[in-house]
């Protein structure tokens, strides 16, 4: 009991943001996990009760007789969700490490301007842009209308409502979240390193690959799982620029609250993006335990 | 003995507002197996002349070429040539062993080979047990022959050493001064070595290009630096001076009477360059000064106005009859007494051969 209160008086100070964080987010998932577990009420909410309902849902349909039969829809949208979120991060990558790159060898004054126009998108609201991405990709759009009249193609090119439409809206809005950590790691670095790598007989290319990616590379894994953890429960650029033709876990959550009333499936669907995003985070926590001696410098 | 390096009228503008000239047009020749050491004090280009060298800057003009090949538009990585960083710049994220068998390993060695070859280096720079650890592991001196051993793994033809010991402290700077040269000379990997340092440079080198504000004001072996400094700048900045605006006389047989005024002239020997009435500047070194008896051939008198103990030697300010002060620098006797008192009436004498005459 002595010992129980010596740790309350040891952790008191960080009694009211556990408070917090206990509330109003330890409760709210609480209150998802078990709506995953009840049964659905055609109504909306849920009833009282135990069902393994959304286990079923997620890898069987009935069939016109009414039968279970193995589907792989949902786990077509799981895996395709996994898959676009993949690419997201892949093409952030390619697309924050040389920005990043750019900005950390700009002198100090550049350099936070630059970062100051990094945030920039983030003043205004993600539908609006998102929107304009439609005006910018649609059939009359912009690209299009643009390539037409250089005459480089006839017809227009079909590009919104597509896999690459989605990959394109999320790239845009969290590659920030990609070059900012990737900025930090490679700010901190001691670009005489580079010099001495130079001297050691490697390329640019070289010194790049032996030297600058792997002191980035906690900002690189930091970056990649925090575009990661959004894209995998986007809801806003599949559903805009992908037309909810290619459905993504985001939009089927969404849909079983909604129109599906389903709060129970949404709810347990919810719970698996949690999952992943808790095993990226994992992942992400041993990383930066391994890496920890080189980031503290 | 065939020339490591050469430069030829090597100049370096910085580009910037304003621009920068940070070496206005070097011309020298580094021979091989030579520890040749870079000279001067803070700003005066010796690390922008190691960079043109390493190839980590571009140059503005002139020439630079390595055993007879131009090198002024090769990167870095195609010289051979290494750097010892004044900062180590070992690679935070590698083990010791890894990054001094960085260099043979992108030159293309296999690593088992490359990394007995780091191995055999560590164990020369007597580090042969740490090659597990990581740079952050080790102390700044053990940082600096990791530095050491990385470079000279690759068997470079010449080693550039950019103040490699600034960072140490007194002990440790003194030990690894033997360190290097021994180093130097089991490896027999020419040396370019940056010190702002006049003690460092004058045990250590062979040879020292003495540089000021961009330009290089004297090459020549340590002694001769300091017997014979081309001109006052150099004489000034290695070790300590006395010097008297004077006007060459009349000479007799080779010897040249300078007259500093009325009152005070100097013998000196004969400079072929210099006729009667040139001026000139008289540089005599503190320590080639003697006390005599007063009365003898030759002597200046004076007055002694302050007095330094320095150990093992003393420095003695002296008045001169024509108020001109003079530095004496004198041996300390047995038993420490000073050889003259604050306002004792002293004479001095200096050897003719002990004048340096320079042109102004
Ligand atoms: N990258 C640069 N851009 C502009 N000017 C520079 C740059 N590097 C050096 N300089 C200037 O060039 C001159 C020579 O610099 P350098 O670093 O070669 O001096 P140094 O002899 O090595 O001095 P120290 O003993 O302090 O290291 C200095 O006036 C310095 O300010
Ligand atoms: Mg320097």
């Amino acid at each position: 009991m002595k010992k129980l209160f010596n740790i309350i008086d040891q952790y008191k100070g960080v009694l009211p943001s556990a408070l917090m964080v206990g509330i109003f987010m330890l409760i709210p998932i609480l209150i998802i996990v078990v709506y995953s577990f009840m049964i659905p009420n055609p109504n909306g909410g849920g009833r009282t009760g135990f069902s393994f309902d959304f286990f079923q849902k997620l890898f069987f349909c009935r069939d016109l007789f009414d039968n279970l039969v193995f589907s792989t829809g949902y786990l077509k949208i799981f895996f395709r969700s996994m898959w676009i979120s993949i690419i997201a991060v892949i093409v952030s990558l390619l697309v924050g490490f040389p920005v990043a790159y750019y900005i950390a060898t700009q002198n100090a004054d550049r350099r936070n301007f630059l970062v100051l126009l990094i945030t920039i998108p983030f003043w205004t609201n993600l539908l609006i842009r998102t929107y304009s991405w439609i005006l910018v990709l649609r059939d009359t759009g912009l690209v299009n209308s643009m390539l037409i009249s250089s005459g480089i193609i006839n017809e227009p090119i079909t590009l919104l409502y597509t896999e690459g439409a989605i990959i394109l809206g999320l790239v845009y809005t969290y590659v920030p979240f990609m070059i900012l950590p990737i900025y930090a790691s490679l700010e901190r670095l001691d670009i005489r390193l580079i010099e001495a790598s130079r001297d050691l007989y490697t390329t640019h290319w070289g010194a790049l690959r032996y030297v600058v990616i792997p002191l980035a590379m906690p900002g690189i894994i930091a970056g990649s799982i925090l575009v990661f953890i959004p894209s995998i429960g986007a809801f806003i650029a599949p559903e805009l620029l992908g037309g909810g033709k290619n459905l993504m876990l985001g939009s089927l959550v969404q849909l079983q609250f909604s129109s599906g009333r389903n709060w129970p499936f949404g709810s347990a669907l919810a719970v698996i993006i949690m999952a992943i995003v808790l095993i990226a985070l994992l992942i992400q926590a041993r990383n930066s335990r391994k890496n920890g001696t080189e980031i503290v410098h | 003995m065939s020339v490591a390096i050469k430069a030829d009228n090597l100049r370096k503008i910085y580009s910037g507002n304003p621009p920068v000239v940070a070496l206005k047009s070097a011309s020298l020749e580094i021979n091989d197996n030579e520890f040749f050491t870079l000279l001067g004090p803070s700003g005066c280009g010796k690390t922008t002349l190691l960079r043109l060298i390493a190839g980590f800057e571009s140059i503005t003009a002139g020439e630079l070429c390595l055993y007879g090949n131009n090198i002024s538009n090769l990167p870095p990585e195609i010289r051979p040539v290494n750097t010892v960083f004044q900062h180590y710049s070992l690679f935070p994220h590698m083990t010791i062993l890894d990054n001094v068998a960085f260099g043979l390993r992108r030159l293309g060695t296999d690593k088992n080979k490359a990394n007995s070859v780091a191995q055999e280096m560590l164990d020369l720079v007597h580090l042969g047990e740490y090659g597990a650890r990581k740079p952050d592991q080790l102390s700044g001196g053990q940082q600096q022959r990791v530095a050491l051993a990385r470079a000279l793994t690759p068997q470079p033809k010449v080693l550039l050493l950019d103040e490699p010991l600034s960072a140490l402290d007194l002990k440790l700077r003194q030990a690894m001064r033997s360190e290097l040269k021994r180093l130097q000379r089991e490896t027999g990997i020419t040396f370019v070595f940056v010190t702002h340092d006049q003690e460092e440079a004058l045990s250590m080198s062979d040879r020292i290009a003495v540089m000021s504000a961009g330009e290089i004001q004297q090459i020549a072996t340590p002694d001769e630096i300091y017997e014979r400094p081309a001109n006052r700048f150099v004489a000034d900045f290695i070790g300590d001076a006395n010097f008297y605006d004077a006007v060459a006389g009349k000479h007799k047989d080779e010897l040249v009477e300078y007259i500093i005024d009325d009152i005070t002239s100097l013998k000196g020997q004969r400079v072929e360059s210099i006729k009667e009435n040139d001026k000139v500047t008289l540089a005599i070194r503190p320590e080639k000064v003697s006390f005599v008896k007063a009365g003898d051939k030759d002597t200046l008198a004076g007055t002694v106005s302050d007095i330094m103990y320095l150990g093992n030697t003393t420095d003695y300010l002296v008045i001169l009859q024509n108020n001109e002060t003079i530095k004496v620098r004198a041996e300390n006797h047995h038993n420490g007494e000073a050889i003259a008192n604050v306002g004792e009436p002293v004479s001095l004498a200096i050897n003719p051969a002990a004048l340096r005459i320079l042109k102004k």
